[in-house]
């Protein structure tokens, strides 16, 4: 084998860049969360896992905070995933103006979340919202609900403006993924009488999943740091329902608790770390054998 | 060869890359040098040449709530930059976010050169870390005009650090239409009873009783530490207890009562359907329309009401005190949104410059009180009050008079949005009215905890 082109020392200035911006940080957060350091106090003492016993104490809300955030991720990792490839093979061929109905599927994408939130609260207002207006406009008055207020549907209302806003982005990953397949393989099958079905199950999908892989893991670090459209739609309201992982650490930092707050950042780190090897593994041994 | 020109590719590289830091640097450094130069240059010319003081280039910036920023204090922003040079860029945050962006910012050490807070002895002390984070303004002139109990509040160790110009009224009072009170036949109440019976027969009229903003996140909460001398009233020394850790919020009766009372006002659909999404912004348009009959608001409401629904006349409108737990004291208010310079602000001066100019007599007349239609009254000697004779009736109508808890019991305050977002549990059955003190209780020992509070160390 022909030997590397360029030498190893070569990365040290991004790899010293890299360890001083991004793993120092890492490493001194998970330091922090064994202290007591807040705002309050200049002194910094060692705790060891006090932090940590009040994330999982039962008297705080926190349990409820990392379930909330795992509830967000597995169901809008599969319906990002799900609509984005719906909308991939339905616009990766045989339609008039494709380029079209791509870029504005692809437009929430490029939003601000922020800007997405504020018309999103807008629409989902109970009163005046165009939402409830439209169904009581068509006679399905009955339909109408508290989008963002119902506690029973305020996490749900958030999932789905998420993956409204987000299943364009994996819609154009997936339809890079369907144009690199041969189309020989579909006229092979074809001849040999396949249905949509079939082609979808042997072809299409085996061939799509390393582009399924990539679009997972974003989805899935997406999730599990899901902060931005909660804090915009419903500050983690009504009471505590839809309060996830990243809001907290936001309240505890404003709070002046910094010791917690990276507790809370350390635990999700590790549940990260954590999570997104073994999906990588899994899913790239199910390519391999598929 | 090949090696050596790698390493000096790789060097340069590396030289490149930290050079383009150092020139940021450097030119923020140029930037603020000469942002700041105007300044030093003209404190000799102020000196030698006397009357006409250079204008300087310099912008500041002033971090307040959705709420507290009325179009007459930016006017009166603009009037300043023209005279001075000096121009301030109001930086308004949504008032559900605004503590922790403002805790944030100051716990980050990256604050705004203007800061805006609600005043309170205890608070600024323990929430903003005020002799720290604030610039000590004693000796400014108009401190001698600002109401001496309105001072103490933003002053610790006799040493002043904010500037409040706020209305002195009565804290919120009920605001009722009387039209609607008039045709139904009711009167005002003075009791719960009195209360609840009033908004049965409003709700079946059609109209929707009280119009309460929750999805602001503040307001809601008023209706808990406004009646705050009635929970002293009922059991004397709570207050002194709860100071000194003597006694708990779960264990006031009083206290759960009121928030019993105000999760059945809820429950009763007293505040309507959609109240969760309510916004504060919708308040005068609801009263004026005759949508609701009543809402938790300002003394000006009804002047507010008029110009927002023309049909509807401020003289419709009374007030009366929230009648929870059976209040009937009147709740004053000595604190309210202030304005602090941060310590570590660049334009400490220039910022000083501007509490002097918006306090200059005139200008509060014209810009804080005149033109601002929320405020009817200002807590400094000398301006003229815009109390109508509704206003006094309802403030004389009270016997007794008290300031709300907040202002009372120490780490209160802070937990202030917090405590918003339990009352919402607490509408929605997640939590009771019991939990909901729990937890206050909860929040103050951590507050005093993290301060070293001897008092909560034993």
């Amino acid at each position: 084998m022909k030997k590397n082109i360029y030498p190893l020392y070569f990365t040290f200035g991004a790899l010293g860049l890299y360890l001083m911006l991004f793993v120092l940080p890492g490493v001194m957060g998970i330091f922090y969360s064994f202290t007591d350091w807040s705002s309050y106090s200049r002194e910094i003492n060692f705790i060891g896992f006090e932090n940590f016993k009040t994330v999982f104490s039962p008297d705080e809300h926190f349990v409820s905070y990392i379930f909330n955030t795992l509830q967000f991720t597995a169901i809008t990792v599969v319906a990002k995933t799900v609509l984005g490839l719906i909308f991939a093979l339905l616009l990766a061929e045989g339609i008039k103006g494709k380029d079209f109905h791509r870029a504005v599927i692809f437009m929430p994408a490029i939003l601000s979340v922020l800007i997405t939130g504020l018309i999103f609260r807008s629409i989902l207002n109970p009163e005046y919202g165009l939402l409830n207006e439209f169904l009581r406009f068509i006679g399905l008055g009955a339909l109408e609900q508290q989008w963002l207020t119902n506690v029973k549907l305020a996490l749900y209302s958030i999932m789905a403006v998420d993956t409204w806003k987000g299943m364009g982005y994996i819609m154009t990953i997936l339809l890079a993924g369907l144009q690199s397949i041969p189309r020989s393989y579909y006229e092979a099958s074809s001849i040999d009488g396949a249905s949509f079905w079939g082609n979808l199950r042997y072809i299409t999908l085996p061939m799509l999943m390393p582009a399924i892989t990539v679009t997972t893991v974003l989805n899935l670090l997406h999730g599990l740091k899901v902060f931005d459209i909660v804090y915009v739609l419903t500050n983690g309201g009504p009471g505590y329902v839809t309060e996830v992982l990243y809001t907290s650490v936001f309240k505890e930092f404003s709070l002046g608790k910094y010791g917690l707050g990276t507790a809370v950042s350390s635990v999700l780190f590790i549940f990260m770390v954590f999570v997104g090897y073994f999906v990588i593994r899994l899913m790239s041994r199910e390519e391999v054998e598929a | 060869m090949k090696r050596f020109l790698a390493v000096i590719l790789a060097l340069g590289l590396l030289v490149t890359a930290f050079a383009g830091c150092g020139s940021i640097d450097k030119t923020a450094d140029t930037t603020s040098a000469a942002a700041v130069e105007p300044v030093s240059s003209a404190a000799p010319a102020a000196t030698v040449a006397e009357p006409v003081p250079e204008k300087k280039d310099v912008t500041i910036s002033y971090m307040l709530s959705q709420g507290w920023l009325e179009d007459s204090e930016k006017e009166l922003g603009d009037k300043f930059a023209a005279e001075t040079g000096i121009k301030v860029d109001y930086q308004v945050i949504p008032s559900a976010q605004y503590f922790n962006v403002l805790l944030t910012k100051l716990n980050a050490g990256e604050c705004t050169d203007i800061f805006g807070s609600q005043s309170g002895k205890f608070d600024i002390v323990s929430q903003l870390n005020i002799e720290k984070n604030a610039v000590d303004l004693t000796g400014a002139e108009w401190i001698q005009r600002m109401d001496p109990l309105v001072t103490d509040q933003v002053s610790v160790n006799s040493k002043v650090y904010g500037l409040t110009i706020w209305d002195t009224s009565p804290s919120f009072p009920v605001v009722y239409n009387k039209k609607i009170f008039d045709k139904l036949g009711l009167s005002i109440p003075k009791t719960y009873a009195d209360l609840k019976n009033v908004c049965t027969k409003i709700l079946e009229s059609g109209v929707i009783p009280i119009y309460e903003p929750v999805a602001d996140g503040w307001h809601h909460v008023l209706w808990f530490p406004d009646i705050g001398p009635r929970y002293e009233e009922l059991e004397p020394g709570l207050i002194e207890k709860l100071n000194n850790n003597q006694t708990k919020f779960e264990d006031s009766a009083a206290m759960e009562l009121a928030l019993t009372q105000l999760q059945e006002m809820a429950k009763l659909g007293f505040f309507g359907k959609n109240f969760l999404s309510a916004t504060g912004a919708d308040t005068e348009n609801n009263l004026g329309t005759g949508k609701y009959a009543m809402a938790l608001s300002g003394f000006s409401t009804p002047s507010r009401i008029q110009e927002a629904v023309p049909e509807a006349k401020a003289t419709d409108f009374g007030f009366f005190e929230i009648p929870l737990a059976d209040n009937q004291i009147l709740c004053m208010q000595p604190s309210g949104p202030s304005r602090f310079i941060y310590s570590a602000s660049k334009y400490i001066e220039e910022a000083k410059e501007y509490f002097t100019y918006i306090t200059k007599q005139e200008n509060l007349q014209e810009y804080f009180l005149d033109k601002d239609t929320k405020k009817s009254n200002l807590c400094f000697t000398g301006v003229k009050n815009k109390l109508t004779d509704e206003m006094n009736n309802y403030i004389s109508s009270y016997e007794k008079k008290g300031s709300y808890l907040q202002i009372q019991v120490k780490y209160l305050n802070p937990q202030w949005m917090d405590i918003g977002k339990d009352m919402v549990a607490m509408f929605t059955g997640a939590m009771t009215p019991k939990d909901m003190l729990k937890s206050i209780d909860k929040r103050r020992a951590d507050q005093a905890k993290a301060a070293k509070d001897p008092l909560w160390a034993q």
